[in-house]
């Protein structure tokens, strides 16, 4: 087996982070709504992608509520799949 | 009986009927002991990416409470209509009854929009005030030249 060697993690004092933190659990969301454009389109990357919540800090409870929310807005022609449209 | 909110995306083209249809609904739903506890009409809209080829549709929400046969007969109902060009049903835990999100963006787009109006036409009235006002110095300095 090869020994593993330690991974050069991010952050630290080389790369600065600020603090991530859940937008949702900040405000209390009780459920995300496909409705709610401007929500949804916080949490796209500009090709439409869902930005994975290792990005934005959003807790798990929340991402796969958004997830729902995105594909939901996405049938309904309301928000993009992607850019290439 | 249980709690869902319908979605459907219309032909722009079939537009107008749009009342016509959502009254054909309402009525199947309530004959069959449903009821209906939110009707909204958002209008034509831009779609994202074009569906069947055009790039605009008429969205109607239903929040309803009805029955499974109900819902079945409805969600046929959408799918023989050529009109309708996409439809999304979510179960819901309870009657939603205040107005949605989109409504309310709608609203506040069409308040802008009268305001920003009133605003053109009062700049338009105080614009005609101004020149009434400036061709009064230059009556006088002609008057003075003379």
């Amino acid at each position: 087996m090869r020994p593993s060697k330690p991974k050069p993690r991010g952050g630290g004092s080389r790369h600065f982070r600020r603090r991530r933190f859940c937008k949702f659990t900040a405000e209390g969301v009780t459920e995300i709504d496909y409705k709610d454009l401007n929500t949804l389109k916080a949490n796209i990357a500009e090709n439409g992608k869902i930005v994975p919540s290792r990005i934005s800090g959003t807790k798990v409870r929340y991402q796969r509520q958004l997830a729902i929310a995105i594909k939901r807005a996405r049938f309904l022609a309301l928000i993009p799949y992607s850019d290439s449209h | 009986m249980r709690h869902y909110e319908i979605v459907f995306l219309v032909h722009p083209d079939q537009s107008e009927q749009v009342n016509a249809m959502v009254d054909r609904y309402r009525t199947m739903i309530t004959n069959n002991g449903g009821r209906i506890h939110r009707q909204e009409d958002w209008g034509r809209r831009q779609l994202a990416f074009p569906i069947a080829k055009v790039h605009k549709a008429h969205y109607v929400l239903l929040n309803i409470e009805c029955d499974a046969p109900t819902l079945n007969e409805l969600t046929s109902a959408f799918r023989f209509n050529d009109a309708v060009l996409r439809h999304l049903v979510v179960k819901c835990d309870d009657a939603v009854t205040e107005p949605s999100l989109m409504a309310r963006a709608k609203d506040e787009h069409d308040e802008r929009e009268s305001e920003r109006r009133s605003r053109h036409q009062a700049a338009a009235a105080t614009d005609e005030a101004g020149t009434d006002e400036a061709a009064a110095p230059a009556a006088q300095t002609a008057e003075d030249a003379a």
